[in-house]
């Protein structure tokens, strides 16, 4: 007998709920790792449990075309999140500040460590700013590394707007990059 | 660098205590087993009647929300579907035919004699799903002074419904509906 997909499972957990415990020890360590990128570990730990009570009340509306359960889940986990922006902020700088602080240990006293100690803050700025639709489906591609096709699904979106949110976000991004970008993160 | 490549030089993964999934997991099983308890029936189920109950029914779903129970249909021996129960929350409604029970659709009789009237977690949104799927709004969404906001729509047959939800007020940061579960 081969193993049932998720959309099996998940139709099987109509008649039978407690079949749903599958879809949480397939998929809960990943959507645990991102939630805790996101927010770290303490409040990711309470999320978790959270989004799988969710999407168990909601698995009558799992499109049984998909494949996996992981994108919906993930789409379940963004929309928990924005209750979570301004952990999720600190976060982000928090890191901001140890990227810049290794690349400055890396190359000491070279114009390099310069630039990485002032940019890397600049881009926890700059995805902070970015408005909440195009800075999750940024974050969903570049952290927990999805296709287009798995973050329109998680967002609920036509594949064609993913690509102009990640077009959107990588403008904002690239600007920061190039020479009039730099001056303006040096200033 | 590409500018991907910037944000994801951000990614920082989060260190979990061994026992962080056990805690989600006993979350969810809790769910469940509330859910596999079995239900009290509602003592009360209006009978709706309709014209077209197939039509009713995929209606009642894409503008209401209500999910048809499959296992309650009613059909004849000749395929005819003759009675079948919807649910939403904890209520059900039957949709039915007309005939010899004697009620009849607004669409033959020309007038609704009752209306039914449902909570809803989040009016808002409940309200643009039954535009989009083309319900006639007889009332418009809004704030009552009781502490209500509701509209009311009329469905495919012109049976009438009333859509609310309570308002609660939230000191300092002004009126907030009831948030719905997330």
């Amino acid at each position: 007998m081969s193993t049932p997909s998720d959309t099996e499972v998940i139709g099987r957990s109509l008649d039978q709920p407690e079949a749903f415990g599958l879809i949480y020890d397939r998929h809960a360590a990943t959507v645990l790792r991102f939630l805790g990128r996101r927010v770290g570990a303490e409040v990711a730990e309470g999320l978790v449990g959270e989004l799988f009570r969710i999407a168990f009340e909601r698995r009558k509306t799992f499109d049984a075309s998909r494949a996996s359960a992981l994108p919906w889940l993930y789409g379940i986990g963004s929309n928990l999140l924005l209750k979570h922006r301004r952990g999720e902020a600190r976060r982000l700088r928090a890191s901001a500040r140890m990227v810049a602080a290794g690349e400055a240990a890396d190359r000491r006293a070279s114009a390099a460590a310069l630039d990485a100690r002032l940019l890397f803050p600049r881009v926890a700025d700059a995805i902070e700013a970015l408005p909440d639709g195009e800075r999750e489906a940024l974050l969903l591609f570049a952290w927990e590394d999805l296709s287009y096709q798995s973050v329109a699904e998680a967002l609920e979106l036509p594949i064609g707007t993913v690509r102009s949110r990640l077009n959107r976000a990588r403008a904002q991004l690239r600007e920061l990059l190039e020479p009039g970008g730099e001056k303006r993160v040096r200033s | 660098m590409k500018p991907v490549d910037l944000a994801r030089k951000l990614r920082r993964d989060a260190a979990f205590e061994p026992a962080a999934l056990d805690r989600g997991k006993a979350v969810l099983m809790a769910a469940i087993r509330r859910e596999a308890e079995p239900k009290r029936r509602p003592t009360i189920v209006p009978q709706v009647p309709y014209q077209d109950i197939r039509a009713a029914l995929s209606f009642l779903e894409r503008a209401f929300g209500f999910r048809e129970i499959p296992t309650a249909r009613f059909v004849s021996a000749d395929g005819e579907l003759l009675h079948a129960t919807v649910e939403f929350g904890n209520s059900l409604i039957g949709v039915g035919g007309q005939g010899h029970h004697g009620a009849i659709s607004p669409m033959s009789g020309g007038v609704e004699s009752q209306f039914i009237s449902v909570q809803v977690d989040d009016v808002d949104a409940h309200y643009q799903r039954a535009v989009a799927a083309g319900a006639r709004i007889a009332d418009e969404l809004r704030d009552h002074s009781w502490g209500e906001r509701t509209y009311w729509a009329l469905d495919l047959e012109g049976h009438r419904w009333r859509f609310g939800q309570p308002i609660v007020e939230v000191p300092q940061s002004g009126r907030r509906r009831r948030p719905s579960e997330h």
